[in-house]
């Protein structure tokens, strides 16, 4: 669901038997994904066959399910089809060949959005908000097809968080543990014992939602507000955000940058990748085999990556301490983009960093040396 | 309930014919393009110019568009435009666009206009000097100022000798080049005192520019915008008065890929005309 400002529709404590029995009921009409056990405490978001396959008690998840179901990978555009006499490129693409280029001749086939109805459920109150960013990307002054689409057939049930993992900061961007974002989600639950404090928050969810349980009143959001104070206590890595725009603008050229990319960083992109709101894509065609057709689509891209920033005659982030600052500086800095942190919080980042680059230890490090 | 879908998809490039192709300089071609849908551009703006298994890549619109038929100026250096450099009247390409924010065509207005180009950076300032012509009396003092390696990689000379009555033109090459071999008959006068040699930063610094009344349009290398809007500062000129363009890779045009970003800002959906005031001191640029 997306557009519609939420407002409390109601809210309500229900059985969490009651509640994965209605989560099975949706099914006849949506895909259903959520969380499953992968190891540890980790899961991986996924399509289940029921809800007896969900692990709802899970602390993280390598990948978020805004850029396994939202935002894809990986994604077929568009299909263009060399006709009989068109003249399609070829490899050294200066040889002209005979007939000119006529893309009369091409037929471009635009790929239709998947407008499969999909629920997601268990979704942390980091995702969501990494989910409201990816909004500002592909629902902006260009909106993106596949993206609207999906996003408009999901209905999204966050689940406020039950544990704090050891590279989790959401409680210091406010994107976390327990989500208070004004809409953009459908349900949001919370975990109170052998219940869910069930709240929802669309007019679609409001539809679907049959169970009456018990009306939540002041008591039970009393107690809700009592654990999310407990929660915000178990944090062990903050960020301390108050003046990081001038931190950065003034340590440009601080030696961390230089020096945590020549001994730590490998330019491998795991960030990027484990991100829940790096948005970058590339465009690529990839022509068949017959040379019949090519395909136009897209894929992640990283600012890690060397040819990133490179245009004809040079690179604008040649050094891989450019290219690191970048990083670090989208999601700590730069909010002239979007009025808001391109951080969450929710440290994947760190947790998946093969040498262990922490971006808060590097904003910590900015504003104590400089 | 099913929902209903808002956009077709922005990404998807349209047919364009190449009416026409002119040969400006080397290895720099200006293709003449039409399509069957209405076209309408803004000076400085860009559009993503491909083909089908090749790619596509920004080019700036080098003229203002004439009743829907717009012109790409195209200097063969990369993967798409090397690819471009074959294409004859008559073949087909595609494109998308226009996308991003232009000159600031009308502030420039009652102003001396400073025009200032290096190399194919000539390109996008041309529907600028279109404009001015057209409309000569709108605007107070005009000047080009261009340079370029050498007369082989100059835009636009035949035009030059029109243009130079209604604007003073101030040309400087780095070295002269064996002029019998350009592609244009050798011209010896490009105004104020001919051909110089030297940096276009010399000739700002001999100029006499009142800084109240100006406003300067700048597209080159960016290390050279760096050193011309930090001349055009040592005379007195504002950094709100100075207008660059921006080159960065771009995939997408419409502010999502991410490639251009520059500190936060998507260049081509903010950019590619800045002002100087907006990009200047910002890390991952020289300007």
């Amino acid at each position: 669901m997306t557009g519609e400002r939420t407002f409390q529709k109601f809210k309500r404590l229900i059985s969490k038997k009651a509640f994965l029995l209605w989560l099975d009921s949706l099914k006849k009409d949506y895909k259903l994904i959520g969380p499953r056990y992968y190891r540890g405490n980790q899961a991986v978001f996924k399509e289940v066959d029921s809800s007896k396959e969900l692990f709802m008690e899970y602390e993280s998840a390598m990948l978020s399910p805004g850029k396994l179901f939202l935002y894809k990978p990986q994604e077929e555009l568009f299909r263009f089809t060399f006709n009989e006499t068109s003249n399609p490129p070829s490899p050294p693409f200066s040889k002209r060949g005979m007939g000119g280029f006529s893309s009369k001749k091409i037929t471009v086939d635009e790929i239709k959005p998947d407008m499969a109805k999909q629920v997601i459920v268990g979704v942390h109150p980091c995702d969501v908000n990494a989910i409201l960013y990816l909004d500002r990307t592909f629902l902006g002054a260009f909106k993106d097809p596949h993206y609207e689409a999906r996003r408009k057939n999901t209905l999204i049930i966050s689940l406020n968080c039950t544990h704090v993992g050891g590279n989790c900061f959401c409680s210091s961007v406010g994107a976390g543990p327990f989500l208070h974002s004004v809409g953009g989600y459908d349900v949001l639950l919370t975990d109170f014992e052998s219940e869910y404090l069930v709240e929802i928050k669309s007019r679609e969810a409001e539809e679907l939602f049959g169970l009456e349980g018990r009306g939540a009143g002041r008591d039970e959001m009393r107690f809700k507000a009592e654990k999310e104070k407990a929660m915000q206590g178990k944090f062990r890595k903050t960020l301390n955000v108050s003046g990081l725009d001038n931190i950065f603008a003034e340590n440009m050229e601080h030696p961390v940058w230089q020096q945590t990319a020549e001994e730590k960083c490998l330019s491998c992109s795991n960030c990027v990748m484990v991100c829940p709101t790096c948005f970058c894509y590339d465009l690529r065609d990839e022509m068949s085999m017959n040379l019949k057709t090519v395909t136009r689509y897209r894929c992640f891209d990283a600012c890690l990556d060397i040819r990133f920033a490179e245009v004809h005659g040079g690179n604008f982030r040649q050094s891989r301490a450019a290219r690191l600052r970048q990083f670090v500086a989208h999601k700590l800095d730069q909010t002239n983009q979007y009025g808001v942190f391109g951080t969450v919080g929710c440290g994947r980042c760190i947790t998946w960093c093969p040498t262990g680059i922490d971006l808060t230890e590097i904003a910590e490090e900015l504003r104590t040396k400089n | 309930m099913s929902h209903e879908l808002s956009t077709m998809n922005p990404l998807k490039p349209l047919r364009a014919k190449v009416d026409d192709v002119k040969i400006e300089a080397e290895g720099v071609k200006t293709y003449t393009l039409s399509t069957e849908f209405p076209f309408l551009a803004e000076p400085g703006q860009f559009n993503m110019i491909g083909y089908p298994g090749v790619g596509e890549a920004p080019i700036s619109l080098s003229a203002i568009v004439n009743d829907g038929s717009f012109k790409h100026t195209i200097k063969s250096v990369g993967r798409v435009t090397d690819f471009l450099k074959d294409f004859k009247k008559g073949d087909e390409l595609f494109f998308r666009g226009p996308y991003g924010r232009s000159w600031p065509v009308k502030k420039a207005e009652k102003k001396d206009v400073l025009i200032i180009a290096g190399g194919v950076g000539l390109a996008p300032l041309r529907p600028v000097i279109q404009i001015v012509l057209k409309r000569r009396e709108a605007f107070g003092e005009v000047s080009l100022i261009y340079g370029a390696r050498n007369e082989k990689n100059m835009l636009f000379m035949d035009e030059f000798k029109i243009w130079e009555k209604d604007i003073s033109l101030y040309i400087t090459v780095d070295e002269v080049s064996d002029v019998s071999k350009s592609p244009h008959p050798p011209f010896t006068k490009g105004g104020r005192g001919g051909i110089n040699i030297g940096l276009v930063t010399d000739l700002i610094d001999g100029m006499k520019i009142k800084p109240e009344r100006a406003i300067a349009f700048v597209c080159g290398p960016e290390i050279m915008m760096r050193f011309i809007c930090r001349g055009l500062i040592m005379h007195g000129m504002s950094q709100s008065s100075l207008y660059v363009s921006l080159e960065r890779r771009m995939k997408c045009g419409i502010a999502q890929c991410g490639h251009c970003q520059h500190s936060g800002l998507f260049v081509c959906q903010d950019g590619p005309v800045f002002s100087y005031k907006e990009v200047c001191g910002l890390p991952d640029g020289v300007l």
